[in-house]
């Protein structure tokens, strides 16, 4: 049977039936055209609002994203996991960017990204939503704020927090009978004496490959000594000062006097942690990763955090690290986007966050919570140090400033260039890129 | 129809022929080699908020005078030729030993081509740890020797490091050149050798009389292909050292990785691009005119 024989039977049939019947039928064919058709075109489909994350993250992030999907039915937030490897992701987004069109509406930050992606114009600012949403930022840690403004304007909304710190073995120290330093000083003495009377092993591990670690390690030792790298408002250079010189001839030193292996000029953090965990090391710059991790390991319980050490007469400051959310310039759902933003924001959904995880937090109040303090004890602590902090600048060109100060850092402590003369050349260096 | 006008059809079939393939070409080559040298003209970076502005030759003026490039063309060039030769010569070797035959042989073969099939950034990372001054495998052997007393910090001294990279990229590619030049061995027919043999000549005489000039084909290429992937490496080097220390180890693809990537520097990273392109092309073509006559006088051939 062919179609138009088929639908010639039918119409021929229809026009058999009795009227009300055909009514009925009318009735029917509307009403599921309404309700399959009509009804879901002028209901509003949920908005999609995507970010991508690190896959490991993007995993732990998961309860989140349900939560908030559960409480928005006209927002969808949707995860896209990339590399883990931070580096990656910087790329992934830099690439998306670039591209135009990007398929993000946020974008899940480090801190040091934030000057350069709204430098380029890729990110908008979002006072605007903090001040109608009356958001009070000093909630959260000054470093994270400072970190995420850029030109006057907050481009980043800080979520979880991370500072470097000084971590020393308790047992070691007490059986040279020392109580912690509080300068390079006291830190070289100590170092130098435990390994004499053979207690030690190595003194101070510390992180001196070529690599953006070994600039954020920088960071604090400049801080310690009172020099800056670079001025934020000025522009200005300061490698080549006196405290900096100094602070590149304490790393020399230590490697000289035999304090630091002399494989720290290849250690990124990994490995001066394995170093830390597995020898007897008095000391170990590091980021508060490590301490779950060395408590599970043999020196459990026989380690101890403190803020970095610094010259007498000045004070000392956590390398700011930390991620956060910011809204993506292109985005045509800013108003989801911040919803989104909002969300995360929550005393609730962090506390709950960092309870499962073990990150650092960005919200102060959540380092004393008691819920928080009973599962990590060290939280308090943690406070003290990151309280403190000293920002990377946060300048468009800091990855090229970054590399330039890798380079000759590496070159004082493996020996190829004296601190003057390396510290010299880098502030020169560094003033022909800012064109200063 | 004429002999003329029937070769001349030919020739014209001929060209339409070939046409995709040079329309290709065209596409996948002469395009973006045309576009990065166009963007070479153009400052775009950070500076100018990401719009191109035409600067002229300004970026290759910067180039000239920009010491970290030069430096890492050293590098590149340093890294290249010690780990070419060295590989060169091994593989030889190897080719030699497996191309006899003893028990065990295809076994061998394929052990001895893992190397080149493992990932290189994976590789690269278990290299690092080999290295390693405090629990590497190779301070550890030199140590039960009695070779050394102090663990030697490979890849925190500039002449070590690059040291240990080459290593690391001989053990991974000699098995590539090792099979193109056993795949040449095979070719070569054993009556050359017994007619040299009964000449009074000796293995060593054979080696570098029938061998050698036969292998000459298969060097030449295995040398090519190595050579442009060293003078590229990429991920070796910034899984090992990152490019440190102090900048000793920093090759060319990670320099403009880093100017277009991380710095943003889009014109100057295209005059890096084409400056290392034309530089590699003019020691390409040396070192195929240097071959193509080294290989006539050897074999008295014209």
């Amino acid at each position: 049977m062919n179609i138009r024989k088929l639908t010639g039977n039918l119409s021929k049939r229809f026009s058999k039936l009795q009227k009300i019947q055909r009514f009925f039928i009318f009735l029917l064919a509307s009403l599921a055209i309404t309700f399959l058709w009509v009804v879901p075109a002028f209901t509003q489909q949920p908005v999609t609002i995507s970010v991508m994350i690190q896959t490991l993250e993007g995993t732990q992030w998961q309860p989140i994203v349900q939560g908030f999907n559960e409480s928005h039915d006209n927002i969808r937030l949707e995860i896209i996991k990339g590399p883990n490897d931070t580096n990656l992701v910087e790329d992934l987004y830099t690439s998306a960017f670039l591209l135009g069109d990007a398929p993000y509406d946020l974008a899940y930050m480090d801190i040091v990204w934030v000057p350069k992606f709204a430098a380029a114009g890729w990110l908008q600012p979002i006072d605007e939503y903090i001040e109608t949403s009356e958001v009070d930022l000093s909630e959260y840690l000054n470093g994270d704020i400072n970190g995420g403004t850029y030109n006057g304007s907050l481009y980043r909304m800080p979520f979880r927090s991370d500072g470097g710190m000084l971590y020393y073995r308790t047992d070691l120290l007490q059986q040279g009978g020392y109580e912690p330093p509080e300068t390079f000083t006291e830190l070289m003495q100590i170092s130098q004496d435990l390994q004499d009377q053979g207690i030690a092993d190595w003194g101070y591990v510390w992180q001196g490959k070529q690599y953006e670690g070994m600039s954020a390690m920088f960071v604090e030792i400049l801080e310690g000594h009172g020099a800056y790298w670079i001025d934020p408002e000025t522009r200005e250079v300061g490698l080549d000062r006196p405290e900096a010189i100094a602070a590149a001839e304490f790393l020399y030193q230590t490697i000289q006097d035999g304090i630091s292996p002399p494989g720290v000029t290849t250690y990124a953090e990994e490995e001066t942690r394995r170093l830390f965990q597995n020898t007897d090391t008095v000391f170990l710059r590091n980021w508060p990763y490590v301490y779950p991790l060395a408590q599970d390991s043999e020196i459990s319980g026989q380690f101890a955090i403190k803020p970095m050490v610094h010259e007498p007469q000045d004070s000392s400051g956590a390398c700011q690290g930390g991620w956060g959310l910011g809204m993506v310039a292109t985005t045509s759902h800013p108003d989801e986007a911040w919803e989104v933003i909002q969300y995360f924001n929550q005393p609730d959904v962090q506390r709950q966050f960092f309870l499962e995880t073990g990150y650092v937090p960005a919200r102060k109040s959540l380092f004393n919570d008691p819920e928080l303090v009973a599962q990590y004890s060290y939280y308090p602590d943690l406070l003290n140090v990151v309280e403190n902090s000293a920002l990377r600048p946060p300048i468009a060109q800091y990855a090229q400033a970054s590399d330039i100060l890798q380079r000759y850092l590496s070159a004082v402590i493996t020996g190829e260039m004296t601190p003057e003369a390396a510290m010299t050349a880098a502030a020169r260096e560094t003033r022909s890129v800012l064109g200063s | 129809m004429t002999q003329d006008a029937i070769r001349q059809r030919e020739r014209r079939v001929g060209w339409w022929l070939i046409t995709p393939a040079l329309l290709v070409l065209l596409l996948v080559f002469a395009y973006p080699i045309g576009r990065a040298f166009w963007l070479s003209l153009f400052e775009q970076n950070l500076g100018t908020e990401l719009t191109a502005e035409f600067n002229g030759l300004g970026n290759y003026a910067r180039l000239f005078g920009d010491g970290r490039f030069w430096r890492s063309l050293w590098n590149t060039s340093v890294f290249t030729l010690v780990s070419i030769v060295l590989e060169l010569v091994l593989g030889m070797a190897i080719a030699l030993v497996l191309d006899k035959s003893f028990r065990g042989r295809g076994l061998v073969r394929t052990a001895a081509l893992i190397p080149w099939a493992l990932p290189t950034a994976v590789m690269g990372l278990a290299w690092a740890w080999i290295f390693n001054d405090q629990f590497g495998v190779v301070n550890d052997i030199l140590g039960r020797i009695g070779l050394i007393s102090e663990p030697i910090t490979w890849l925190g001294d500039p002449f070590r490091a690059m040291l240990a990279l080459i290593i690391a990229d001989v053990w991974k590619t000699t098995p590539f050149i090792a099979i193109i030049l056993l795949a040449g061995l095979q070719s070569i027919s054993s009556d050359l050798y017994e007619a040299h043999s009964i000449d009074g000549a000796n293995p060593v005489q054979s080696f570098f009389q029938i061998t050698l000039p036969l292998l000459a084909p298969q060097i030449l290429i295995a040398l090519l292909f190595r050579f442009a992937q060293a003078f590229g490496i990429f991920d070796l080097v910034q899984v090992m050292t990152g490019g440190g220390p102090a900048g000793a180890t920093e090759v060319v693809s990670i320099y403009i990785y880093a100017t277009v990537r991380r710095y943003l520097d889009f014109g100057y990273g295209a005059a890096l691009v084409v400056v290392t392109f034309l530089l590699l092309i003019i020691a390409v073509a040396i070192v195929g005119y240097l071959l193509s006559k080294t290989r006539i006088n050897v074999t008295g051939e014209r």
